[in-house]
C-alpha cells in the first residue's frame, strides 16, 4: 500500500490529488457501466465495481463518499468514453459492498457508533457512505499495534493525536477520517484494550 | 407387383408427382393383400391423391411405404366391417388378359348394383334379387289424394308408356293416379342424373324390362358390360340408400334423409351388411366364395389388395376414392396440348397451322409490340377455346392452368417495389404447396391428432424444402408468427390454418422426429429452426462476428479503443448480418446473453450487445481455477525439489 500520500483533507473525496489510478481494464469498456441482467454476469459485475471503487478509494485515501457527488467523480463516470453510472446503480454496487462488510451507509438516527452519531447526523441524509477499505477491526488492528510499538500503553493518547500528531506521520491511520477511527476505538473499548472518555471536541483515548 | 415401394418426403410424407393433389388421409390403417395381412404393413397412415394410394408405415416408414396407381386400378370394393372385423376397401388391379375379366367385372358389378338388400347369399351366381323394390323404382309420385310417394312400377317405360298402360293404385289410399302424373316423376328423374348415366340407366330400364323376373342378372350384366369396365363409379340407379340413423331406405339423389333429415353420405356406399357377405375375408361362411374367387383371381392377375380402415374414415375414403376415379386426374399427365394453342415462345405444340403466319420477322418496338399482340391473340384463342365447351376445358385444363399462373407473375412483376419479389415467391411456392393439408383431407373419424400430426408434416416439408427454402432465407430461424403468416399467404387465402392449430402442429415436430424443432425463447417467444441448430453452435457464430469487429474498425471514430474490445451490436445490426428477423436475432442475443456470452449496454443509441469482458464468477469455475493453481503450485515445488523432471 502506498504510504507516501500527503495528507489530503478529510472530506474532499472527489478532488483525488495523487496522481494517475490506474483504472482496470473494465473501467475502459462501455458495457461495464450498464447494469447486467443476467445474474452471472451482474454478479462479475458488481465484484468487479467493488474491487475498483476499494481501489480507488485506497489510492486517494477516501473514507467516505457521498453518491451525488462521487457520480459526477472520474470514478463512476468515464469522460474519455462519455459512459457513467447511474446514481442507482451505485447505490447497488455499495448495497453490495455493505453486505460484504466493505461500506457503511450513514443515516441519520441510525446509531451506529454511539458515540459519533450526532455528528454523523450533520452529513447529508443517507448520501453518504463509508468506504472500508479497511475494515474497523483492521484498523483497530493497526493502532494497537502502533501503540504496542512506541510503547504507549496505559498513557492517554487525544483523537486529535492519533490522525494529524507528528507521531503518526507515515502510520496509515494519519489522517483518517474520526468517525471511521472512532468505529475502530470502539471496538478497542469491546474488547477492554482501550477507555475513551472526555468531551466531544477534545476526546481522549487511554490503552491498556 | 401392384404395391410399389414410393419415395418420401423429408417429413415422411410421399412424394408426390406433379400435379398430384391430395384428397384424403387416414391413419391407423393395414394393409392385405388377398386375403392375407402383410406383416409390416399393419400400422400406418394412408394418403389418397388424385393419381395414387399410399400407404406410409408408422414404425418404418422408409422401409414399408408402398403406393399404388389408380390409373392401373380396375375396380374397388367396400366393406362395411363386421363386429370385429375392420371396414376395408379392396382395390383391384387391372389383369393382364381382359378378355377373362369380364364376366368377373360384370357379375361383380350386378352383385354390388343390387348391394343394398340384406339377403345373405351364398354365391353371387345364384343370387336372385328380392321381388322388394327393384332396381328401377328410384322415381316416385306423390299421390295428389293422399300426397304418399309412391314408386313408378319397375315396368312402367315412360317412352312406351300410352293411356291403355296398367297403372297401380296409391299404396295408401288406392286411387289410381293418371298417366301424366307417372311420366312426369319418371322423366324427372330420368332427367336429373347426369348426361353419361341418363342414357345407360335408361338403357337399363328397357333390358331390365324386356327380361322377366326370371333371368334379370344376365341381361342387366349384358348391360353393364356394354358400358365397359370403369364404369364402377357411376352411381347405379337402383341403389336405394339407407339412413344411417333410421334405416329409412332413401331415394339415391337425395342428400338427407327423408325421414329423420340425417345427411346421406353417398348414394353408392353399400351400407348394410350384406356387402360384407360378399367380399369379408374372415367370417367362415362366405370366406368360401371370396376364396375361390381370389385365387381364380390370382391365376390371371395380380392380388387385390386391401387397406383396412382400423380407425375409421373409410366412408369418405371410398367416397374419395370413387371421385378421383371418375376424374381420372393422371390423363392430364399425358394430355393433349389445347388445339391451336401455339404460343410465340412455346414451340412445343407440333403442327399447329398458324404458327408461320406469326412467324414474320418484324424488328424494333413493333416487333416487339407485334409479338404482344401475337401472344395476346394466342391468349384469347386459348381462353376462347378452353371456355367453349367443357370437354375442351378438360383437354385444355394444363394449358389454362400455366396461362392463369403466368398472369399472376406478371401481375406481381408490374407492381415493381420490394414486396414484389416476395410476392412472386409466395405465389411460386402457393402453387408448390398444392399438396396442402386441410381438415377436410384428413380422417374425421379418428381424432383431431391425425390433422395435426399431417399438418406439422406439411410445415416441416414448407420449412425444409430446398427449392423455397423458407428456413434459409430467413438464416435458418423464424418466428412461429413470420412462419404462421407466410403459410397461410401461401396457402392463398384458403383453408387457413388457426394459429391455434398451427401451433399445436407445430408442438408436433419433436414427436415426429421431424426435421425442424420449435424453440421458446424465455419471452415466450416461439422460433422455428432446423433441429441441427442448437444455441451453442448460434453462441459460436454470434462471437465470431463479434471478434471480427475487433480487425475492423467501426464506420465512425469511438472513444473506446475498439482493438480491444470490438464494439456493440444493435439487434438490427445482427438480423441484417445473419438474415434472422429483428425479433428473432433480438431474442438470439437475449440467449447469447444468458449464457453469459454477451452482455448489454443500454445507452442513447439503444440496446447494444459486447461480447463479455465483464467475466463470470462461476463458483464452480473458480474452485476449478483455484485446484489448478495448486496443482500448478505442487508441481512446481516438487521440480524444485528435483522428486520429478
Amino acid at each position: 500500500m502506498a504510504t507516501t500520500t500527503t495528507s489530503p483533507p478529510p472530506q474532499s473525496q472527489s478532488q483525488p490529488s495523487s496522481p494517475s489510478f490506474p483504472f482496470p481494464r473494465e473501467y475502459f469498456f462501455p458495457a461495464f457501466f450498464t447494469r447486467q441482467t443476467n445474474i452471472t454476469i451482474h454478479h462479475a459485475q458488481l465484484t468487479k465495481w467493488s474491487a475498483l471503487i476499494l481501489a480507488y478509494a485506497r489510492h486517494h485515501r477516501l473514507f467516505r463518499i457521498t453518491i451525488s457527488a462521487a457520480a459526477e467523480s472520474d470514478l463512476f463516470f468515464n469522460r474519455g468514453i462519455d459512459r457513467r453510472l447511474n446514481p442507482p446503480d451505485i447505490r447497488e454496487v455499495l448495497d453490495f459492498m455493505r453486505k460484504d462488510g466493505r461500506a457503511e451507509f450513514l443515516r441519520p438516527g441510525e446509531g451506529n457508533g454511539a458515540a459519533d452519531a450526532s455528528s454523523s447526523a450533520a452529513a447529508s441524509g443517507g448520501d453518504v457512505v463509508f468506504l472500508y477499505w479497511r475494515k474497523p477491526e483492521e484498523w483497530a488492528a493497526l493502532v494497537e499495534a502502533f501503540v504496542e510499538e512506541t510503547a504507549q500503553k496505559g498513557s492517554v493518547l487525544t483523537v486529535y493525536e492519533l490522525t494529524e500528531g507528528e507521531n503518526t506521520r507515515g502510520t496509515e491511520f494519519h489522517g483518517m477520517d474520526n468517525q471511521v477511527l472512532m468505529k475502530a476505538l470502539n471496538i478497542l473499548v469491546k474488547r477492554g484494550k482501550a477507555q475513551i472518555f472526555g468531551s466531544e471536541d477534545s476526546l481522549g483515548v487511554k490503552f491498556f | 407387383m401392384f404395391l410399389k415401394h414410393i419415395d418420401l418426403t423429408t417429413a415422411l410424407r410421399p412424394s408426390y408427382l406433379p400435379d398430384e393433389v391430395l384428397l384424403f388421409v387416414q391413419d391407423n390403417v393395414g394393409l392385405y393383400e388377398g386375403k392375407f395381412k402383410l406383416p409390416n404393413q399393419q400400422n400406418g397412415q394412408v394418403y389418397l391423391t388424385s393419381h395414387r394410394i399410399c400407404y406410409v408405415d408408422k414404425d418404418e416408414p422408409r422401409k414399408y411405404s408402398a403406393a399404388l396407381n389408380l390409373k392401373e386400378v380396375d375396380r374397388y370394393e367396400f366393406y362395411a366391417g363386421f363386429l370385429k372385423s375392420s371396414a376395408k376397401i379392396t382395390i383391384v388391379p387391372k389383369p393382364l388378359k381382359r378378355s377373362t375379366l369380364h364376366n368377373r367385372v360384370v357379375s361383380n358389378t350386378g352383385v354390388n348394383s343390387r348391394g343394398s338388400t340384406p339377403s345373405p347369399a351364398p354365391s353371387d351366381n345364384a343370387y336372385t334379387p328380392p321381388s322388394g323394390p327393384p332396381s328401377m323404382t328410384a322415381a316416385t309420385w306423390v299421390c295428389t289424394i293422399c300426397s304418399f310417394s309412391n314408386p313408378v312400377p319397375s315396368n312402367f317405360d315412360p317412352t312406351t308408356a300410352n293411356a291403355h298402360t296398367p297403372l297401380p293404385p296409391c299404396l295408401a289410399c288406392g286411387i289410381k293416379p293418371t298417366l301424366s302424373q307417372v311420366l312426369k316423376a319418371a322423366i324427372s328423374t330420368a332427367s336429373n342424373r347426369p348426361a353419361a348415366t341418363t342414357n345407360t340407366s335408361q338403357s337399363g330400364i328397357s333390358s331390365q324390362e324386356i327380361s322377366s323376373t326370371a333371368a334379370p342378372q344376365s341381361s342387366d350384366l349384358l348391360t353393364f358390360d356394354t358400358r365397359t369396365g370403369g364404369g364402377q363409379g357411376k352411381p347405379d340407379a337402383g341403389v336405394s340408400f339407407h339412413c344411417p340413423r333410421c334405416t329409412f331406405s332413401n331415394h339415391p339423389s337425395l342428400l338427407s334423409c327423408e325421414m329423420c333429415g340425417a345427411p346421406l353420405l353417398s348414394q353408392n356406399i353399400p351400407s348394410s351388411i350384406s356387402s360384407s357377405e360378399y367380399i369379408r375375408t374372415q367370417s367362415p361362411g362366405p370366406v368360401k366364395d371370396s376364396n375361390s374367387k381370389t385365387s381364380q383371381g390370382g391365376t390371371d392377375f395380380a392380388e387385390s389388395v386391401k387397406i383396412s380402415f382400423r380407425g375409421g374414415g373409410e366412408k369418405i375414403f371410398y367416397e374419395r376414392l370413387k371421385s378421383a376415379m371418375t376424374q381420372r386426374k393422371w390423363l392430364l399427365q399425358d394430355a393433349p396440348p389445347a388445339p391451336k394453342s401455339n404460343r410465340a415462345m412455346d414451340d412445343s405444340s407440333p403442327g399447329s397451322p398458324s404458327t408461320p403466319v406469326q412467324k414474320t420477322k418484324t424488328a424494333g418496338i413493333a416487333g416487339l409490340e407485334q409479338l404482344g399482340l401475337n401472344m395476346r391473340k394466342n391468349n384469347e384463342i386459348l381462353i376462347g377455346s378452353a371456355f367453349e365447351d367443357l370437354e375442351a376445358l378438360m383437354a385444355s385444363a394444363k394449358e389454362v392452368v400455366a396461362l392463369a399462373e403466368r398472369f399472376a407473375q406478371q401481375v406481381n412483376g408490374a407492381s415493381g417495389d420490394v414486396t414484389s419479389k416476395d410476392n412472386s415467391i409466395l405465389a411460386e411456392s402457393a402453387h408448390q404447396l398444392g399438396l396442402i393439408t386441410t381438415k377436410d383431407i384428413v380422417g374425421g373419424g379418428s381424432s383431431e391428432s391425425l390433422y395435426f400430426s399431417e399438418l406439422a408434416r406439411n410445415l416441416a416439408e414448407f420449412l425444409t424444402d430446398d427449392s423455397r427454402g423458407v428456413l434459409k432465407r430467413a438464416g435458418g430461424i423464424l418466428t412461429l408468427v413470420e412462419l404462421w403468416a407466410m403459410f397461410n399467404r401461401a396457402r392463398g387465402g384458403v383453408e387457413l390454418v388457426s394459429p391455434m392449430d398451427f401451433e399445436k402442429a407445430a408442438q408436433m415436430w419433436e414427436g415426429l422426429k421431424l426435421p425442424v424443432r420449435l424453440r421458446k425463447f424465455r419471452s415466450g417467444v416461439m422460433v422455428v429452426q432446423a433441429r441441427d441448430r442448437t444455441d451453442d453452435a448460434t453462441i459460436k457464430s454470434i462471437l465470431a462476428w463479434l471478434q471480427d469487429l475487433h480487425e475492423f474498425p467501426p464506420d465512425r471514430d469511438v472513444a473506446w479503443d475498439w482493438r480491444e474490445f470490438g464494439r456493440g451490436v444493435t439487434a438490427q445490426e445482427a438480423a441484417e448480418r445473419f438474415g434472422w428477423s429483428l425479433g428473432v436475432a433480438e431474442e438470439e442475443l437475449l440467449m447469447a446473453e444468458e449464457h453469459g456470452a454477451l452482455c448489454r449496454e443500454e445507452g442513447l443509441e439503444g440496446l447494444k450487445f459486447w461480447k463479455n469482458y465483464i467475466g463470470s464468477t462461476d463458483p464452480a469455475l473458480l474452485q476449478k481455477k483455484e485446484a489448478q493453481e495448486q496443482a500448478d503450485a505442487l508441481i512446481q515445488r516438487l521440480k524444485e525439489t528435483g522428486l520429478i523432471g
